[in-house]
């Protein structure tokens, strides 16, 4: 399938052949603008329960907008999210580029967020958990980048939510850590939670069960990786991605995060 | 974990902030050495004139101290997108927000009130007619007298700081922040007795309307409160207080009208119809 394809539709939905559960979350018909100009238009999605599902798209496509509406920070313009889960805390959240207060250590950050929870929370597992663990009693403003992006993902996954929303949850880390953090989020996955997230990262997206391509605000392409592969009849992500998305910077056109 | 426990948890955040942050202790430790400066120097033997002489400098003071405690406490987690993690967690923005506002009042009270409560130690050392501690000359006044001061000034400190965090939480840049900040502490210092010379003289205003009209301004308000119950208690002919009713209620209409700023605007609410939560999934834990 090529973006000048016009059974664009039909091939989306032929992707989405791969195995799947009763959805956390649906939504349709989501449009969102700010000013003249429209992020998203008529996007419906739903993310399944024990998967991973990975949003990939050129900047500017909305990746960000979509992932704030669908984790309810964010009004759309029109169309309804519904989430099928606990009303306490029905999902765990990764900004993009993640802060938290410097003078405070990984480990009062987090026995800070657990002192929300309706229900108490393993602080020392948690940490464990994304590899955090040996610098607990570390300032926030000694982190590098990389290390606050994983304390944002302690926030996220503190309390067990069974969504977890993450955008770029591997932006700006080495290899090695990305690897980890990927490690980590296949853990969830494999724990029944819903893991949806937005990456630039095509190799990451590889390992996710799910792939979701967003231009220019619109579902271009849906399915699993090797579903994606085959009806782009492409070898690779990175191809199938560039089949997918229309030619040009849709940065250009884009203001996601710009609100 | 109850709602009163997520509110201690913020509490206790905003306190730690406080305390670790070098420009807060620098400006609490300027602001107890020119209250206990004036006290030292001025040598007043009496709790009135103690009350006298510390009541303009604490009506200046004390917006600027309460501003910069407060202007930036909730912008602190909104320029960063901290609180888009916070808003999923089981926490309301009532919560949130009155979480931030007590634990820095918690922090401004104490830096308000222990110079003052310092300064009524030091009044009976210094000796002098009139420095005991009860009353020994008509225009010296008790400590009692003096002990409604300190009251009356936590209050007025209450009432700016929530002033301070509804512009934290209107801002959504520090640039912004810092210029609201710098227009509400000229507005309370200034502004707001200007504007009521401007109405008086330009007859908008008439002198039985005068006392409302001077309620309407924290600074005033808390001046009126001062001069009407602990000053003209000694000295009634030459004080004109005010209506004390008017001014409680205009520092009232402040406090709750700047911390209902602040919860509104604090984060938007998403409409049911957009976003909804159908079922749990999972047991939920006691609230």
């Amino acid at each position: 399938m090529t973006a000048e394809s016009s059974n664009e539709t039909d091939a989306v939905e032929e992707s989405r052949n791969y195995e799947r559960g009763t959805p956390i979350v649906t939504a349709t018909d989501l449009t969102r603008a700010f000013g003249e100009v429209t992020v998203l238009e008529d996007v419906a999605i739903d993310v399944d329960p024990g998967a991973v599902t990975a949003l990939v798209g050129p900047n500017g496509s909305g990746k960000t907008t979509l992932l704030r509406i669908l984790a309810g920070l964010l009004e759309p313009d029109d169309g309804t999210v519904r989430v099928r889960a606990p009303d306490d805390r029905p999902l765990g959240y990764l900004p993009q580029e993640p802060t938290f207060r410097g003078r405070f250590t990984v480990g009062e950050t987090v026995d800070f967020y657990a002192d929300l929870l309706s229900s108490p929370a393993d602080r020392d597992e948690v940490l464990e958990r994304v590899g955090l663990d040996v610098v607990a009693d570390r300032r926030v403003d000694a982190l590098s980048g990389g290390m606050v992006r994983l304390l944002g993902l302690a926030v996220a996954v503190l309390g067990d939510p069974p969504l977890v929303v993450l955008d770029e949850p591997a932006s700006g880390l080495d290899p090695k850590i990305r690897a980890h953090v990927f490690d980590a989020i296949g853990e969830l996955a494999d724990g029944d939670t819903a893991v949806l997230l937005a990456t630039h990262h095509l190799t990451g997206a590889e390992l996710a069960d799910r792939v979701v391509v967003l231009d220019r605000g619109r579902v271009v392409g849906d399915g699993a990786p090797e579903d994606v592969l085959a009806t782009t009849g492409t070898d690779s992500l990175e191809d199938a991605f560039l089949e997918l998305v229309s030619e040009g910077l849709t940065v250009q056109a884009g203001t996601e995060g710009s609100e | 974990m109850s709602r009163t426990s997520r509110l201690l948890a913020v509490v206790d955040r905003e306190v730690a902030t406080v305390l670790r942050t070098r420009s807060y202790v620098v400006l609490a430790v300027g602001y107890v050495a020119i209250v206990l400066g004036l006290v030292l120097v001025g040598g007043e033997s009496g709790y009135v004139p103690l009350t006298v002489d510390l009541l303009t400098p604490v009506e200046l003071l004390v917006p600027p101290l309460a501003t910069a405690f407060g202007y930036r406490a909730v912008l602190a987690d909104t320029e960063g997108k901290e609180i888009e993690a916070l808003r999923t967690y089981p926490l309301s923005r009532l919560t949130y927000v009155l979480g931030v506002y007590l634990g820095r009042l918690a922090a401004l009270l104490t830096v308000v009130v222990a110079p003052l409560l310092v300064a009524a130690l030091i009044v009976p050392g210094t000796g002098g007619q009139g420095s005991g501690v009860v009353a020994s000359h008509e225009t010296a006044g008790s400590i009692f007298l003096f002990l409604r001061f300190v009251v009356l000034s936590a209050v007025f400190a209450t009432v700016v700081l929530a002033a301070a965090v509804a512009v934290s939480t209107v801002a959504r840049t520090g640039r912004t922040a810092l210029a609201l900040a710098v227009v509400l502490v000229i507005v309370l210092v200034i502004g707001a007795d200007l504007g009521v010379v401007a109405a008086l003289g330009g007859g908008l205003v008439g002198d039985e309307g005068l006392a409302y009209l001077l309620a309407m301004s924290p600074n005033s308000a808390f001046r009126g409160l001062v001069l009407g119950t602990v000053v003209s208690v000694v000295q009634s002919e030459t004080v004109r207080a005010g209506s004390a009713v008017a001014n409680l209620f205009g520092l009232g209409l402040w406090l709750v009208g700047s911390l209902a700023v602040a919860v509104v605007t604090v984060w938007p609410t998403v409409g049911e119809g957009s976003w909804q939560v159908v079922e749990d999934r999972h047991d939920q834990g006691p609230d």
